[in-house]
């Protein structure tokens, strides 16, 4: 809004542009209305359309004042101002007059207009003092507003106490914040610091500091500059207390010392954004009591209303030279009061930290995207070995399960988060419980699945069986393997897993000997090649041959009837031996951690050469001395 | 319980039924209400027209449009809609109800 000065000879007349109309009006009769337009949008706030309401009247106001001009006067005077305002009534006027009684009956109750005023000092003592974190006007947690509401001093203190003495009260803060209940608290001085946004330079800092302790807003400006002054002098060296100061210490330390200082203050001391916040920087008690009666009833929206204060063209920097309108005693009820904003400073320092912590938060959930993926990847590659380890039926749909509940569910929960994130929806908590709960479901049926699995293993069973071995002509016995003849690989790929040229691929670039204990199956056998060959000396003149068949089952007995079911046919030529590369087991065993260990006993005397084939299926043992085993 | 709060609650009962019915006599701005109402000895403050029209216009009661003022801002006119018009004829039979039903017994005595 622009408006032109016209000094007259008396008052100070300013042409305001008034909802299209402008309006010659003095000084003070503007900042009636802007005070009575003021304490309308608060009180129209809580209404449904309340600005359309609060427009509504503008216009007629502006009507009414164009209807005076038109009779002839000069301007519009605080008196023709007072007698509109009283033809259209003040909100306190509003609820004796007409209230929406749902929402008025619980404050009035008990309480008659008139006896308002007084009974402020009383609902402030009946309240409970307790300490909560406060929501309605936080820095960070809002512990210190919460602890100055407790005190009944002005967060700012606290605040500075907190930052001066950070260390100590670091852990303190911490606590705090943690056991505190939140709720949204009134301001309970009347006296507040706070930046003043109408005099400011930087953040209003020096302004608020004025307007606090009621000095020209130059002093403290000159007290924040004046260490960087003197040390600009000091640098040059034109001063001759040059030394003097460099004595004392005017130095660079100085001087941050007193930028962190502002910076601290701009963070920690709220912006004086609604009127009601401006009284209370300047702390006039008397001026308070009225305007709180005009602010009144400020339960909520005061931010549409600052917001709406540019919109009405009633902009002005001054409600610092208000005095007329009848002062009454009437205070407001004790509702919670407008949160003091954060100030800008801080937004910007919450921004970078958010932003360093969306980086972090990106990162994990790449990492863990690419863990999920990497299970995806490497559960498709073990996918076909499952028969291996489970039972069809109830073992594989348990897998399934598992599955998709460890890994699907939290991959959709987290495309689902990502696209109302970025849809902006509201968030639905009901979303992660339920993702939450069934990535639970999931590890529990992992859990189940696991101790099956383990189960089948839980007993080991060996079953010994002695060789026929022919005696050898010759003092040296040569051992050999004998190649397994079938294409085994492709029966495998074939017959154990599907017609899948893919899982054939897959395993064709597996190195199954070093990764897999079992090498490879056919159509109704797997083939292991899980096999130890052990030498040792002979206690008489023969060789022995024996072979030592292992597996694990779930019971004693499985696992014994699965032992006997080896086959491993070790045959003889002479003074060769072969042993062929794999042993067999029905399929349906499934994998379970099967061995054999082929003992050859050598006699004294006697010599035995191993082929380098069989270099992978010799024990570590030292030749000769035999391996004890375990026997159930 | 005072003397001021009673009558306010008894005036508050019939504001709506007055301004309705003001409204359906006559398009009426919110000036030409408060002239109306106070002609009639109804004192009432301008201040609390507005949010009552604002609630029957957003409850669907009442119509506006914006006429061109020589005197000021353009001004909104309001008129009652069909549902207003039901409305109105069922608060003028509660209303009727009403002062029959008062008289009898104010009359009695």
């Amino acid at each position: 809004m622009k408006f032109i000065l016209h000094v007259t000879d008396m008052k100070k007349v300013i042409n305001i542009n008034f909802q299209g109309q402008v309006i010659a009006i003095e000084e003070d009769a503007y900042e009636v209305l802007k005070l009575y337009i003021d304490s309308l949008k608060v009180y129209f706030s809580r209404e449904e359309d309340g600005d359309e309401i609060v427009n509504d009247i503008e216009c007629r106001i502006a009507e009414l004042f164009g209807n005076r001009l038109k009779h002839g006067i000069p301007c519009i005077t605080v008196e023709d101002v007072e007698s509109i305002i009283a033809s259209i009534g003040r909100p306190r006027d509003f609820d004796a007059d007409y209230e929406e009684v749902s929402r008025e009956t619980s404050r009035d109750q008990g309480e008659g207009r008139s006896t308002r005023g007084e009974s402020r000092e009383g609902t402030k003592g009946e309240e409970p003092r307790k300490l909560y974190r406060n929501s309605s006007d936080k820095i960070i947690g809002g512990v210190c507003s919460g602890l100055a509401h407790f005190l009944k001093v002005d967060p700012v203190w606290i605040r500075l106490l907190f930052v001066i003495l950070f260390g100590v009260f670091f852990w303190v803060y911490l606590v705090l914040w943690i056991v505190l209940k939140e709720m949204p608290l009134g301001s309970n001085v009347t006296k507040r610091f706070y930046r003043n946004p109408n005099d400011r330079v930087l953040g209003g800092v020096c302004g608020g500091l004025a307007a606090y302790f009621k000095i020209d807003s130059w002093i403290p400006r000159v007290l924040f500059l004046l260490p960087l002054i003197l040390n600009v002098m000091g640098m040059f060296s034109i001063f001759p207390l040059n030394r003097f100061f460099d004595h004392v210490g005017f130095n660079l330390n100085i001087n941050s010392g007193i930028l962190l200082l502002y910076i601290v203050l701009w963070i920690i001391i709220p912006e004086a954004k609604t009127v009601k916040q401006k009284l209370e920087m300047m702390g006039e008690e008397e001026y308070i009591q009225s305007i709180r009666d005009r602010v009144s009833d400020n339960v909520s929206g005061c931010k549409s209303r600052t917001e709406g204060d540019a919109s009405t063209g009633l902009t002005s920097d001054g409600t610092s030279d208000y005095t007329s309108g009848p002062a009454s005693s009437h205070t407001f009820a004790h509702t919670p009061a407008p949160a003091p904003a954060r100030s800008g400073c801080l937004n910007a320092l919450i921004l970078s930290a958010k932003i360093v912590l969306f980086m972090f938060v990106g990162l994990f959930a790449l990492v863990l995207f690419s863990l999920f993926a990497g299970f995806l990847f490497t559960g498709a590659r073990w996918m076909p070995l499952k028969s291996l380890f489970l039972d069809p039926g109830y073992e594989s749909h348990l897998l399934i399960i598992s599955f998709c509940l460890l890994i699907l569910v939290p991959l959709i929960a987290m495309v689902t988060w990502l696209i109302r994130r970025v849809m902006k929806a509201k968030s639905r908590p009901v979303i992660g419980v339920v993702a939450a709960v069934l990535w639970m479901g999931g590890l529990v049926s992992v859990g189940l699945l696991t101790s099956r699995v383990a189960h089948k293993f839980s007993v080991e069973y060996s079953s010994e069986e002695k060789a026929q071995i022919a005696p050898v002509s010759v003092d040296k016995m040569y051992v050999e393997m004998l190649p397994y003849g079938d294409d085994y690989a492709e029966l495998m790929a074939r017959d154990l897993f599907g017609c899948n040229i893919g899982t054939f691929r897959f395993f064709d670039e597996f190195d199954d000997r070093t990764i897999l204990p079992y090498y490879t199956a056919n159509e109704d056998s797997l083939l292991f090649a899980n096999i130890n060959l052990q030498v040792r000396h002979s206690y008489d003149s023969l060789f022995h041959v024996r072979t030592i068949a292992t597996v694990r089952g779930r019971t004693q007995r499985s696992a014994k009837t699965d032992a006997l079911q080896f086959n491993y046919p070790i045959t003889q030529n002479d003074s060769v031996l072969f042993l062929p590369e794999f042993f067999s087991v029905p399929v349906e065993q499934g994998f379970r951690n099967q061995s054999i260990t082929v003992e050859i006993a050598v006699p004294a005397g006697k010599t035995i050469e191993v082929s380098d084939a069989l270099d992978e299926y010799k024990s570590e043992n030292s030749p000769g001395v035999p391996r004890k085993r375990m026997r159930r | 319980m005072n003397i001021e709060n009673t009558q306010s609650q008894m005036r508050k009962g019939v504001l709506e039924y007055c301004i309705l019915s003001i409204i359906r006599r006559n398009e009426a701005y919110p000036g030409d209400i408060i002239d109306e109402m106070k002609g009639a000895g109804l004192q009432m403050l301008e201040g609390t027209l507005y949010p009552l029209l604002n609630r029957l216009k957003n409850g669907g009661f009442l119509s506006y449009r914006w006429v061109e003022s020589t005197s000021g801002p353009p001004r909104k006119y309001f008129r009652l809609t069909e549902k207003g018009e039901r409305f109105y004829v069922l608060l003028q039979a509660t209303w009727n109800e009403l002062v029959s039903g008062v008289e009898t017994l104010t009359a009695g005595k």
